[in-house]
């Protein structure tokens, strides 16, 4: 008996290479990727119904019959069907196969079409109970066993003669609960790859979206920055002025600006907004639009600021800054009035001295707090006397080993170049910088403007 | 970045060290965060070992002075080094904060207030 047992299984485990095969079609077909994705249409229940239907009636015949009864992996197609795709699946491919089975003969064809049938509604149920998804490979090689067994108790229950249907269990149980367990197996094991596969497919997709989503930010961010820059240099009397600013990859928010004030007043803006990215361009158009509503028409650069500044408080959250240097240029009495709110100290070179000033005032980034206490200073620009201002991009650049460009060096570029044009001095300083880093990451936008003294009309 | 933190009584202390820039800003934001969402009121930021702090940097002391000052906490800063110091004075910022050169007169100077 043992022996003959041992022989039917291994007839059995020779099935196992149908199964392995047909495991694989039946996993990498469309439909059967769509309904583990949960899209359970009427037609991918359909098409599911036919094949693990098909399936059930390979596994009857190709099974060995034994005692007329025949030791099969019937119960697998419904089975898998019930676990993958829900009750009605399960159902359709049971009664499809347990169907078949009952036009057969054999005095067991009643509890094995039967428990056929009952096989693809408990894979169903667990599918429902398991909150619709596959139960993994452990849960539907017990679940299958369970099946099996199940199987098995209906033969013992409903089969005339008693003591045939006890032999027949005998015979035939653990070859069919071993063959479904081992046939089960190989399924799982195929759709819980399928299942991973996927997974990592979807995160890679998700990945590549917020990638896709952090360029698209970066390039809007950098629009925006770049539109509200001032295209040109407006012509000015006896002076020379010009401006420039280079956006890191993540820019942060840095402008300029030149607002008309009156006759010969002309008002000359450089800010840092805290911050990168989209938030600190949009922040930046904000501060920018302030100090231009706040300068226009007004000559006292004090005034200018501190409106701007309370405007700019009243919309700053979250501890949003912006570090600004105003100053109003007085062609005629070619004066330049200023308020320094927290920006990095613009440089004077004096023509005929060479000597150095920094335009520093008492003051604080805007957007701080309301009512900030600021100052206003004045200085004479004669002839050949040199103001530079920059943001902290220029002299926070760093090369590989994180070295700053640093002030010194700025003031060194300034001081040989100081004979050359506003237009190339500023792009010598910004060649400098650029040589300085040596292809270093650019961390921050760098923002530059020169004005020059010249000749007095 | 190395992030340390420890206490001193009912003073939470936090020594960022290194480059204070746009990347680690964001993780001294999250734990600075994290602490007033868990109740700290009153926390000093030790600054020895930033080697440079950028507007990131000082935005989020900032941010967390506003909220800590909202519900009559306050964040003070110990022992900058010139670099950082500039940095701060530049912004204006030191006018702003109260910055002490040793860690324990920052923490002590909780106490002063009651």
């Amino acid at each position: 008996m043992a022996a003959m047992s041992g022989s039917l299984l291994l007839t059995l485990i020779d099935k196992i290479c149908v199964i392995v095969v047909a495991a694989y079609l039946i996993t990498r077909t469309r439909r059967f990727s769509e309904v583990l994705a949960g899209k359970l249409t009427p037609k991918n229940q359909a098409a599911m119904i036919l094949t693990f239907g098909a399936f059930s009636v390979f596994g009857t015949v190709s099974g060995v019959e034994i005692s007329g009864v025949i030791a099969n992996v019937r119960d697998l197609g419904p089975m898998i069907g019930g676990l993958v795709g829900g009750p009605l699946v399960g159902l359709g491919a049971g009664l499809i196969g347990g169907g078949y089975r009952y036009l057969l003969d054999g005095f067991t064809g009643l509890p094995c079409s039967i428990a056929t049938v009952f096989a693809g509604v408990f894979g169903g149920i667990v599918y429902i109970l398991n909150r619709q998804k596959f139960v993994g490979i452990r849960g539907a090689v017990v679940f299958s066993v369970f099946v099996e067994s199940f199987h098995m108790l209906l033969v013992l229950l409903i089969s005339e003669p008693y003591s045939e249907a006890v032999m027949v269990v005998r015979e035939t149980g653990i070859p069919m609960i071993a063959s479904n367990a081992i046939g089960m197996l190989i399924f799982a094991f195929m759709i819980s790859n399928l299942i991973k596969e996927r997974e990592t497919e979807e995160e890679r997709d998700e990945y590549f979206d917020e990638l896709e989503k952090k360029k698209l930010e970066l390039n809007i961010a950098r629009e925006i920055q770049q539109s509200f820059l001032p295209e040109m240099v407006p012509p000015l009397k006896g002076f020379d002025l010009a401006a420039k600013s280079l956006p890191a990859k993540e820019v942060g928010g840095d402008f300029y600006d030149f607002i008309p004030i009156s006759g010969d007043e002309i008002g000359l803006v450089i800010a840092d907004v805290s911050g990168k990215s989209v938030p600190a361009a949009l922040f930046m158009v904000l501060s920018r639009a302030m100090v231009k509503a706040s300068a226009t028409g007004n000559t006292s650069a004090l005034k200018v600021a501190k409106r701007a500044n309370d405007l700019i408080s009243a919309d700053a959250k979250s501890g949003m800054f912006v570090t600004l240097f105003y100053a109003i240029l007085d062609q005629g009495a070619r004066t330049l009035r200023y308020v320094n709110a927290g920006h990095n100290p613009p440089l004077v070179l004096d023509g005929e001295t060479g000597d150095l000033t920094l335009l520093k005032t008492r003051g604080i980034a805007m957007g701080v707090m309301d009512d900030a206490e600021m100052e206003e200073k004045v200085i004479e620009i004669g002839e050949g006397d040199l103001v530079v201002f920059y943001t902290d991009g220029v002299t926070e650049a760093v090369d590989d080993e994180y070295h700053q460009f640093g002030t010194e060096r700025l003031v060194e570029t300034v001081k040989k170049n100081s004979h050359l044009p506003a237009v190339d001095l500023v792009e010598k300083i910004t060649g400098e910088i650029l040589a300085f880093s040596r292809g270093a990451p650019q961390f921050d936008d760098i923002t530059l403007m020169v004005l020059k003294g010249e000749k007095g009309r | 970045m190395r992030l340390d933190d420890k206490s001193s009584g009912d003073v939470k202390i936090v020594l960022p060290a290194g480059r204070l820039d746009a990347a680690s800003s964001e993780e001294l934001k999250a734990k600075m965060e994290g602490m007033i969402g868990d109740g700290c009121q009153k926390m000093v930021a030790n600054l020895d070992s930033v080697e440079y702090i950028s507007s990131s940097g000082l935005r989020v002391m900032l941010a967390s002075l506003k909220q800590l000052r909202k519900t009559g906490g306050d964040l003070k800063l110990a022992c900058l080094k010139p670099y950082v110091r500039e940095t701060f004075e530049i912004a204006g910022f030191t006018q702003l904060f109260e910055i002490y050169d040793e860690e324990e007169e920052a923490v002590e100077g909780f106490g002063k207030k009651g």
